[in-house]
C-alpha cells in the first residue's frame, strides 16, 4: 500500500488570485493548519556516512535515529539506486534529497511516517505517452454521491491479481497496466462498481448499499454499525442529489423513511411541519417526536409567540446543508434510552464534522423562484353568475315566507354596482413568484489529531404572497481536537438568525388566500378617491387583502445558538468517560405592526410587541466500556443527564400613534396589555445500555432509563424505561446456502414515556395572580390540582427483518409493530359545575399498528447506475380506552371514541337533496326545509336532525402513505425523482363552507357549485338550492368530506458534473450545476389545491383545510463547487 | 462507582419547581381574602364572555347577523342550539365565576369576625345572586351549589332556583358595604337586582317598593347617555363592572362597528331593521344607541373599539323607573313619563293596562337596547312566541350538549 498525503492549499494560494473572501478563509484553514505542524517537524538530524548506500539502508537509519518510518513504492526505492553519503545532524529531508531529487519527489510527514511521492508528471507530456504505449498509468478517486472520498476502498484489475486500496482521500493508483482493463471497485457499504480505465485521472461514484452493513447509525448516546443494530433505526444522509433546498431539516425526510409521517402545514415561509413517527402516538397537543441536535434535547415549540394565524417551525432556525445524517429512533428498543420522552420517536440530527486529510472548501450556490400552483382550481362564479344566484336565493326566501316589498323581513334584490367595469383578480392582487437566493460555504478538514468543520449560509426568500420574506444567516464551528493520547476535547456549536416577514396565516381573520376568494367577483380594493374599500362592511364583505399587507409591518427574528462542548477521557483500554455541557438558546421577538390605515389598527396605530427567551441547558456525564472475550464484543453505556428549560416572555400591546412612522410603543399612547410571563421545567435522569454481539451472528441490547420530572408531584416522579432488543444474523450460520442473499432477524421489545403536552405546574392546584379589578391585584384559582398525574407510558413490540438479495441489489427492510400507550396525559373534559371545564389527568389507552416496508435497489448497468428506495407503511390506530369509556366530542367536527381512531371525523351524513316538500319531515318543514335542501341521514328517525345524527364517517388519518426515491447517474450526469403519495385520507374542507352557501350569505361561491345548484327535482342530488339566510344547508357535513389521497413529484432535480479533465485547468476539484423543481406535479382527487394542508397540527385534528396557503412550487438553479 | 458519586451529588430538590405566577392554593391564609375578592371581581366579569351580556339582545330580535342574509330569527335559530359554543361559553363561565365565590364564601367565613368581613360575605352573596339570576333566567332550574363539588348535580326546579337568587340577594342587602362607588358592589346594587327579580317572580308590589327606595333615596339620579354611555362619572350608574382593557376579555364593541368606522371593529351584529326605526326623533338617546355609518348600521352604546373595552352596566336607575313603572301598572304611568322626560320625550297616555305594558314594554326596549334585557322581558311577559316568531322550546336555552353528555344526571329543556 502507498500513502500520498498532500497539503493542496499552499499550491492554490500561490497559484492564483482568489477573490478577497475566499482569500480571508484560506488564511483561516492556513493558520489552523499550521498550527498543527508544529507535530511535523523531526527535531533530530541524522548523522550516518556509507559508501554505496542504497534507500534501504537509509530509511532503516533514520528510522533507528528519529523513529520516522518511511513509506515509499518498492519501484521508487529501487530507482533511487545507491549514493555514497556522509551526513552530519543533516534534515531528514536533506538524506532523502540526495536519493530522491526534489523536482520529481515530494515528502510528506504524517503520523511518525515519511511518505515518499513520486510528483505528478507534468500534463504536456502524457498525452503522448498514452498514445503510443498499450499501458497506462492510471489513478482516480473514490467518491460518494455526496462528493465524500471513501478510504479503504477494493480497487483490483479484473482478470489479474493487481489491487490496491484506496487512501484516506479516497485515491488510488496503478502504473502499467493494459489500457482496456476493466477496474472492479468494491466497498462492504456500497454498490460494486465495474469500470473500464482511462488514462484521465478518474473519479468513481460510489452510491450507498443501502443496507448499509457497514455504516455507522447514529444511536442515543453514542453510534453503532448498521450490522450490529438490533432496533428499528431508519437513517437518511442527505446530500446535494438526494435532498431538496428546504428551510428545516424535518422537510428533509419526507416520504424517504417507512413509518415517519411529515405533513405539511402551511406554504408560508417557515410555517410548522407535522412529524408522526409510527402514527399518533399521543392525545395531547404536543404530539412531535424528540429531537436532539448534536446532542442537545430540544424543545418542542412554536417559533413565534403572537398568533399570526399559523405555527411557526423552531427547526427552519437550522442550516439543513450542514446536516451529516438524520437517524429515526422507531421502535421502543432504540428509542427508550431517551425514556420519558421518546414516545413519539427521537430525531437524531447529527452534523457535519471534519475529516481527516485535504481540507476542503465546498461552495453551493442556488436561485430560484417559487408560487402557488394549481390556482385553476379555485374558480369562482362571474359576477352575472353571482347576482343571478343571489337573487334567486332572495326569491326563494320571500317567496318562502311570503314577505312582500315594504314587510320588515322582505329581502331586496341586489345588483352589480359597478356594472360594466371587469371584475376583480383578487389572489393576482396579492400573489407573486417569490425569488430565492441561497449561498452556502463550508469548509473541512482535519489531521490526526484535530478536525474542524466551519460554515456559513444565507438565504433570502420571497413568499408566494406579496411581503412575505425569510431571511437567514447561519454560521457553525464543529472542532475536536486530541490533547492527549487519552484526552480529547470538542465542540459543536450552531448559530443563526432569522428574519421572518410574515403574512396572516389561516386561522387569523386577515388570511390573505381565503378572504381574496371570499370576495364579491364586483368588488375592488381602492375607491375611485385612491383610498381603501374596507373590508366587513356593505361596500366590501371582507379584509381587503391589499390593505392588509400594506398597512401592517411584520418581523419574527429568531436568534439561535445550539451547542454541546465535550471532554473525554480514557480511563482504561476500553473504557472512557465523556462529560458534556450542551445548550439551546433562542431570543424571539415577534413584531406585529399595524398602523392607523389597517383594519386591526383601532384607527390609531396598533403594536404588538412579543419577546421571548428560551433557555435550555443540559449537562451529561457518560461512561463507556467496550470489550472483546474472543468471539463476544462487550459494549457498556452508563449516564447521567440533568435538564433545564426555562422561558421567560414579555408583552406590550400599544395603541396610539402619532404616525406610522412612529412604531415603538415608547411612543403609543395607551399601553392596552404589558405582561411578562416566566417559568421552567427540569429533568433527571439516569440510563445505561449493554450491548452483547456473539461472532457477528447474535445481537442483544439491553437499555433502562429512569427519568425524574418536575412535573409531576413527588410521589408520581419518577418513570422507569426498560428495553430489550435482539438480532440474529441467519446468513452467517453455517447452515445457510444462499450465499447471494443475506438474512438478518430483529424483535425488540421495550417501554417509553411522554410528558409533552402539559402544563410545567400542572400537578399543583394554584391561585393565580393577574386577576386585578380596577387596578387592584388578584387572586383566583386557576385550576384543579392533580396529584395522581403521572408518566404516560407506551410499551412497544417490534419485529423486523432486514433482507439482501442478489449479492445486495436488491435489500428490503420490514417492520411490524405493535404499540400499546397507557395513563395518556389528556385535558380531560368535565362538567363546568365542577368549576373547570377541564382537568389535566391520565386518561386513558390506545394501540398502534403497523406494518413498515422498504425496498432498495442498485442496478449497474455500464454506464447508467439506477438506485431506487421504496417505502410504504400501514399504520392503524385505535382507541382502546377512555375514562368511563364515554365519547368526548372534540373540536367542531371530532369525537374521541373507544374502538375508533384518534382523528375520526364525526359530522352529519349527506344523503342527498330534498327532491320535493312532501319528501321533508315535518319538523324540518316547520323550521323552513324545502326541497332542493341538503337531506342528511336521520340517526334516530325522529324526523329532525339533531346532535344524535351525526356518525363518525372518516378519519383524517391515510391508510397507506410513503415515497419512492430513483437515481439515476449516466457519465456526468446525475437525475434524481422522488415521489411522495398517501392513500385514504379524509379532508374536512370549512374554506367551502364559506364559498358554497348560495345566498345563505352575500359571500361569493365557486362557479361549480352555482352550476350545479339544484333548481327543480331531479337537477342535482348533492348541491342544494339557492336560498337566502339557510345555515342548515352548510352543517358540519359530509358534503365538505373529501378523500385525501394523492401522489405528489416531490422533487426532480438534473446536475451535470464537470470532467476532471476541465476542472485541474480550472484548479477546482468538483463543479456541479444543476436545476432543480419541487412539487411540480400532483394528482388528487381534492377539490382543493392541495389535499396535505392542515390548518392544525394537533394529530385530533389534522386534515382540516381552512384555505391554507398550499405548498409551493418551486424552480431552483444552482452550482455546487469544491476547492 | 463515578455514576454512584453523581447520582449523590444530585439533589432531587432541582425537580421542586414552583410557578412564579401563581401559589399553591392550599397556602391561602385570611389575609388573601381580599385579594381573593379583588379577583372574584374579575371573575365574575371576565368568566361569562362577551356574548352572555348581549345574549338577550342576539336572541331577543335587537339584533341581526352584520352583512347577513338573514333576519332576526336566522339569528335566533343559529344561536339557540345545544352545541353552540356562544351557549357553552355562558354556562361554563357563570359555572366558573361561581367557583370562585364560593372558595371565597368559605374563605371569608373562616375569618374572624369582623365589619369587613360581614361586607365580604355580602359581595360575595351578591355575585351568586348575580351568577343565578343569569342562570335561572337563560335555562330554567339550574343545578344549585352552595359549595363546590367534583360530583355530578341534577337540576333544582325553577322554582327553587328562583328562591335561592332571592336568598342570595337577602343577603347581599343585609350584609353589602353602602353604596359609594358604582364599580363596586354595594346595598343598592344588591337592591336594584333584587327589584329586577321580583319583577321577574311576579312579586310586584316587592319589585316596586324596592324600585322606589332606591329611585327616592336622592343617592342616585337619571342623567344623560353622553355620560353613561361614554365613560364619564354619571348620577345613573348603580353597579357596573369597571372592565378596564387590561384587565378584560369582555371587548363587545368591536361586535359593533365596522373596520371602516373610525374606532374599528369586526362588526358581527347589526341592530334590527326595527331598532332603527323605534327612536322618535327628539329621543335624546337616539345617537347614542344607534348609527349609520357609510351604508351600515351600528350599535353606538360601547365606543372604545376594536381592542378597547368600556365598562359594563348591571344597573342604573332608568331601570328602576321601569320596573317600578310596570310593578305597578297604570298608577306607574308617572315614573314612565318622568323618563321619557328625561330623555327628551312627551309624555304618554295609554287607555288600558295592555297598552300600558306595550308602551312600558317599548321604552324598555329603548332605553336598554343591547345591554342585555329584551329576550327575557319578552320570555317573562309569555309575549316571545308571538313577537319574535320563535317556536315554543326557544323561551329557554338548550342546555349544552358537552354539559348533558359529562353529567348523566341533567335533563335536557324541552324542545332540543
Amino acid at each position: 500500500m502507498y500513502k500520498i498525503y498532500t497539503m493542496i492549499h499552499y499550491c492554490l494560494n500561490r497559484r492564483r488570485s482568489k477573490p478577497l473572501a475566499i482569500r480571508c478563509i484560506m488564511l483561516l484553514i492556513t493558520i489552523t493548519l499550521l498550527l498543527q505542524a508544529g507535530a511535523n517537524v523531526i527535531a533530530q538530524g541524522i548523522t550516518f556516512s556509507k559508501k554505496d548506500a542504497t534507500a534501504e539502508m537509509i530509511f532503516d537509519e533514520i528510522a533507528r535515529q528519529t523513529g520516522y518510518r518511511v513509506l515509499c513504492q518498492a519501484a521508487i526505492m529501487h530507482s533511487a539506486g545507491t549514493h555514497d553519503v556522509n551526513f552530519k545532524q543533516a534534515s531528514v529531508e536533506e538524506v532523502l534529497k540526495t536519493f530522491f531529487p526534489d523536482q520529481q519527489f515530494s515528502f510528506v510527514i504524517k503520523d511518525k511516517t515519511i511518505v515518499i511521492q513520486k510528483k505528478a508528471a507534468p500534463v504536456k507530456t502524457a498525452p503522448v505517452v498514452y498514445e503510443e504505449q498499450t499501458t497506462i498509468h492510471v489513478s482516480g478517486q473514490v467518491v460518494t454521491e455526496a462528493g465524500n472520498p471513501v478510504p479503504g476502498v477494493s480497487v483490483s484489475v479484473k482478470n489479474t491479481n493487481r489491487a490496491t486500496t484506496t487512501d484516506v482521500e479516497g485515491r488510488f493508483s496503478f502504473s502499467d497496466i493494459d489500457e482496456h482493463a476493466v477496474l472492479i471497485i468494491s466497498h462492504v457499504s456500497y454498490i460494486t462498481r465495474t469500470v473500464p480505465v482511462s488514462p484521465q485521472p478518474m473519479t468513481i461514484v460510489l452510491t450507498e448499499n443501502q443496507r448499509g452493513l457497514g455504516e455507522v447509525v447514529v444511536v442515543g448516546y453514542g453510534t453503532q454499525k448498521r450490522s450490529d443494530v438490533s432496533s428499528a433505526i431508519s437513517t437518511f444522509k442527505p446530500n446535494e442529489r438526494n435532498a431538496r433546498p428546504v428551510l428545516a431539516p424535518d422537510q428533509l425526510i419526507q416520504g424517504k423513511m417507512a413509518g415517519v409521517m411529515v405533513a405539511s402545514g402551511s406554504g408560508n415561509l417557515g410555517g410548522a411541519n407535522r412529524v408522526s413517527i409510527r402514527g399518533i402516538g399521543s392525545l395531547s397537543a404536543s404530539n412531535e417526536p424528540l429531537y436532539v441536535i448534536d446532542g442537545v434535547p430540544v424543545r418542542p415549540h412554536n417559533a413565534a409567540i403572537f398568533n399570526f394565524g399559523e405555527n411557526m417551525n423552531p427547526l427552519a432556525e437550522l442550516n439543513p446543508n450542514d446536516i451529516e445524517s438524520i437517524d429515526v429512533l422507531k421502535d421502543a428498543a432504540s428509542a427508550a434510552i431517551y425514556g420519558s420522552r421518546a414516545t413519539n420517536g427521537v430525531i437524531l440530527i447529527t452534523t457535519k464534522s471534519g475529516k481527516k486529510g485535504k481540507s476542503k472548501l465546498n461552495v453551493d450556490l442556488f436561485s430560484g423562484m417559487q408560487q402557488v400552483p394549481n390556482l385553476h382550481k379555485l374558480k369562482m362564479a362571474d359576477s352575472k353568475l353571482y347576482v343571478d344566484v343571489i337573487n334567486e336565493a332572495i326569491d326563494n326566501y320571500n317567496l318562502q315566507y311570503g314577505y312582500s316589498p315594504g314587510t320588515g323581513n322582505f329581502i331586496p334584490y341586489i345588483q352589480n354596482p359597478y356594472p360594466g367595469l371587469p371584475d376583480t383578480d383578487w389572489l393576482d392582487l396579492v400573489l407573486q413568484k417569490g425569488r430565492t437566493v441561497s449561498a452556502n460555504v463550508s469548509l473541512s478538514g482535519g489531521t490526526d489529531r484535530s478536525t474542524y468543520y466551519i460554515s456559513s449560509s444565507f438565504l433570502d426568500q420571497e413568499g408566494a404572497v406579496k411581503t412575505n420574506r425569510l431571511k437567514k444567516y447561519t454560521g457553525k464551528i464543529n472542532l475536536t481536537q486530541q490533547v492527549f493520547s487519552w484526552f480529547k476535547v470538542g465542540a459543536a456549536t450552531n448559530m443563526s438568525y432569522s428574519r421572518n416577514n410574515r403574512v396572516p396565516g389561516s386561522n387569523l381573520g386577515s388570511t390573505v388566500l381565503a378572504r381574496g376568494l371570499e370576495q364579491r367577483p364586483f368588488d375592488r380594493p381602492y375607491k375611485p378617491d385612491g383610498s381603501y374599500y374596507v373590508g366587513g362592511t356593505s361596500e366590501l364583505l371582507r379584509n381587503n387583502s391589499v390593505q392588509i399587507l400594506n398597512e401592517q409591518k411584520t418581523y419574527l427574528d429568531n436568534y439561535r445558538f445550539l451547542g454541546n462542548f465535550f471532554a473525554e477521557i480514557d480511563l482504561a483500554k476500553g473504557l472512557s468517560f465523556k462529560s458534556s455541557l450542551g445548550t439551546d438558546l433562542i431570543y424571539t421577538h415577534d413584531y406585529v405592526y399595524y398602523n392607523e390605515d389597517h383594519p386591526y389598527g383601532t384607527g390609531k396605530g396598533r403594536l404588538i410587541d412579543n419577546s421571548r427567551l428560551n433557555t435550555n441547558l443540559i449537562v451529561e456525564n457518560t461512561l463507556n466500556y467496550n470489550k472483546r472475550f474472543n468471539e463476544l464484543n462487550l459494549g457498556a453505556l452508563a449516564g447521567y443527564s440533568f435538564q433545564k428549560m426555562g422561558t421567560t416572555t414579555k408583552l406590550v400591546d400599544g395603541s396610539g400613534f402619532p404616525s406610522s412612522s412612529f412604531d415603538v410603543n415608547s411612543v403609543a399612547a395607551t399601553i392596552t396589555d404589558a405582561s411578562t410571563g416566566l417559568s421552567e421545567n427540569a429533568m433527571e435522569s439516569y440510563f445505561s445500555r449493554v450491548t452483547l454481539n456473539y461472532a457477528g451472528k447474535y445481537l442483544l441490547a439491553v437499555s433502562m432509563r429512569a427519568d425524574g420530572s418536575s412535573r409531576f408531584s413527588k410521589q408520581r416522579r419518577y418513570g422507569y424505561f426498560p428495553s430489550v432488543s435482539a438480532g440474529w444474523e441467519l446468513s452467517k450460520e453455517q447452515f445457510w446456502q444462499a450465499a447471494t442473499t443475506d438474512l438478518k432477524l430483529r424483535v425488540s421489545y421495550g417501554k417509553t414515556g411522554n410528558q409533552e403536552g402539559i402544563g410545567n405546574y400542572a400537578y399543583q392546584a394554584l391561585a393565580g395572580g393577574g386577576y386585578n379589578y380596577n387596578n387592584k391585584s388578584g387572586l383566583a384559582i386557576t385550576g384543579f390540582g392533580n396529584d395522581e398525574l403521572t408518566w404516560e407510558s407506551a410499551n412497544q413490540f417490534n419485529a423486523g427483518l432486514d433482507l439482501g438479495l442478489f449479492k445486495g441489489r436488491i435489500n428490503i427492510t420490514a417492520d411490524y409493530f405493535i404499540k400499546n400507550t397507557t395513563n395518556l396525559l389528556y385535558e380531560k373534559p368535565t362538567a363546568a359545575t365542577t368549576g373547570f371545564t377541564s382537568l389535566t389527568t391520565n386518561i386513558g389507552s390506545m394501540r398502534n399498528r403497523g406494518l413498515e416496508l422498504a425496498v432498495s435497489t442498485n442496478y449497474d448497468l455500464g454506464q447508467l447506475s439506477w438506485s431506487s428506495s421504496f417505502n410504504i407503511s400501514f399504520i392503524r390506530n385505535k382507541l382502546t380506552s377512555l375514562l368511563g369509556n364515554e365519547d368526548l366530542l372534540i373540536g367542531a367536527n371530532r369525537v374521541l371514541r373507544v374502538g375508533s381512531e384518534v382523528g375520526s371525523f364525526y359530522i352529519y351524513k349527506q344523503v342527498g337533496i330534498f327532491q320535493s316538500d312532501d319528501e321533508v319531515p315535518q319538523p324540518l318543514y316547520d323550521a323552513g326545509i324545502r326541497a332542493g335542501d341538503v337531506k342528511y341521514e336521520d340517526l334516530d328517525n325522529n324526523g329532525t336532525i339533531d346532535i344524535n345524527d351525526r356518525q363518525i364517517v372518516g378519519t383524517s388519518n391515510p391508510d397507506f402513505f410513503g415515497g419512492w426515491d430513483n437515481f439515476f447517474g449516466y457519465k456526468n450526469f446525475d437525475l434524481n425523482i422522488s415521489v411522495t403519495y398517501s392513500s385514504g385520507a379524509e379532508i374536512y374542507a370549512p374554506w367551502r363552507i364559506n364559498v358554497s352557501r348560495l345566498g345563505g350569505t352575500y359571500f361569493p361561491f365557486l362557479e361549480s357549485e352555482a352550476l350545479n345548484r339544484w333548481t327543480g327535482p331531479g337537477t342535482s342530488n348533492t348541491v342544494p338550492r339557492a336560498i337566502s339566510g339557510n345555515t342548515y344547508n352548510t352543517y358540519n357535513s359530509t358534503r365538505y368530506l373529501e378523500d385525501g389521497s394523492y401522489i405528489r413529484l416531490r422533487n426532480i432535480s438534473l446536475g451535470y458534473n464537470f470532467p476532471k479533465k476541465l476542472l485541474y485547468r480550472l484548479r477546482l476539484e468538483r463543479l456541479r450545476i444543476y436545476a432543480q423543481a419541487d412539487n411540480l406535479l400532483l394528482l388528487t382527487n381534492y377539490s382543493g389545491i392541495d389535499p396535505e394542508v392542515n390548518d392544525n397540527l394537533d394529530p385530533k385534528y389534522l386534515g382540516d383545510d381552512n384555505l391554507v396557503m398550499p405548498q409551493l412550487r418551486t424552480f431552483n438553479i444552482g452550482i455546487n463547487l469544491t476547492f | 462507582m463515578l455514576m454512584a458519586v453523581l447520582a449523590g451529588a444530585s439533589c432531587s430538590k432541582k425537580l421542586d419547581i414552583y410557578p412564579h405566577s401563581a401559589a399553591a392554593s392550599e397556602n391561602l391564609s385570611t389575609k388573601d381574602v381580599e385579594l381573593f375578592l379583588t379577583g372574584v371581581y374579575n371573575k365574575v366579569q371576565n368568566a361569562p364572555g362577551r356574548e352572555s351580556y348581549i345574549m338577550f339582545d342576539l336572541i331577543g330580535g335587537n339584533l341581526i347577523t352584520a352583512r347577513g342574509t338573514g333576519g332576526p330569527i336566522q339569528l335566533i335559530n343559529s344561536i339557540m342550539r345545544p352545541e353552540q359554543s356562544m351557549i357553552s361559553a355562558s354556562w361554563n363561565g357563570y359555572y366558573n365565576a361561581l367557583y370562585q365565590v364560593n372558595i371565597l364564601l368559605s374563605a371569608a367565613t373562616n375569618m374572624e369576625e369582623s365589619a369587613r368581613k360581614n361586607e365580604i360575605l355580602g359581595i360575595a352573596h351578591f355575585f351568586r345572586g348575580y351568577i343565578y339570576y343569569n342562570l335561572v333566567t337563560r335555562w330554567g332550574g339550574v343545578p344549585v351549589l352552595e359549595k363546590n363539588t367534583v360530583d355530578n348535580v341534577a337540576r333544582s326546579t325553577e322554582a327553587a332556583t328562583w328562591q335561592f337568587v332571592e336568598s342570595e340577594l337577602q343577603q347581599a342587602i343585609e350584609l353589602a358595604p353602602d353604596y359609594s362607588d358604582y364599580y363596586y358592589v354595594s346595598k343598592d346594587a344588591a337592591r336594584a337586582l333584587m327589584a329586577r327579580t321580583k319583577l321577574a317572580m311576579g312579586k310586584k308590589t316587592e319589585a316596586a317598593a324596592l324600585a322606589e327606595q332606591i329611585i327616592t333615596s336622592n343617592r342616585f339620579k337619571l342623567d344623560a347617555f353622553e355620560k353613561i354611555f361614554r365613560n364619564q362619572q354619571n348620577t345613573e350608574e348603580i353597579f357596573a363592572f369597571k372592565n378596564l382593557t387590561a384587565e378584560s376579555s369582555i371587548a363587545i364593541s368591536t361586535l359593533f362597528y365596522t373596520y371602516a368606522h373610525p374606532v374599528k371593529g369586526s362588526y358581527a351584529y347589526a341592530p334590527a331593521p326595527d331598532v332603527m326605526q323605534m327612536y322618535e326623533n327628539d329621543d335624546k338617546r337616539k345617537a347614542m344607541s344607534i348609527d349609520v355609518y357609510g351604508s351600515d348600521n351600528v350599535i353606538n352604546k360601547y365606543p372604545s373599539g376594536q381592542s378597547g373595552t368600556d365598562p359594563i352596566i348591571i344597573t342604573r336607575l332608568a331601570e328602576m323607573y321601569l320596573i317600578s313603572a310596570e310593578a305597578k301598572g297604570l298608577s306607574g304611568l308617572s315614573r314612565l313619563n318622568e323618563l321619557r322626560a328625561a330623555r327628551g320625550l312627551t309624555a304618554v297616555n295609554p287607555v288600558n293596562e295592555a297598552d300600558y305594558l306595550d308602551a312600558v314594554l317599548l321604552e324598555r326596549r329603548r332605553e336598554l337596547l343591547a345591554e342585555g334585557f329584551r329576550w327575557y322581558d319578552l320570555v317573562r311577559l309569555q309575549k316571545a312566541v308571538s313577537v319574535l316568531g320563535i317556536r315554543e322550546a326557544l323561551q329557554k336555552l338548550p342546555i349544552p350538549e358537552s354539559e348533558l353528555v359529562l353529567n348523566d344526571l341533567l335533563e335536557p329543556n324541552s324542545g332540543y
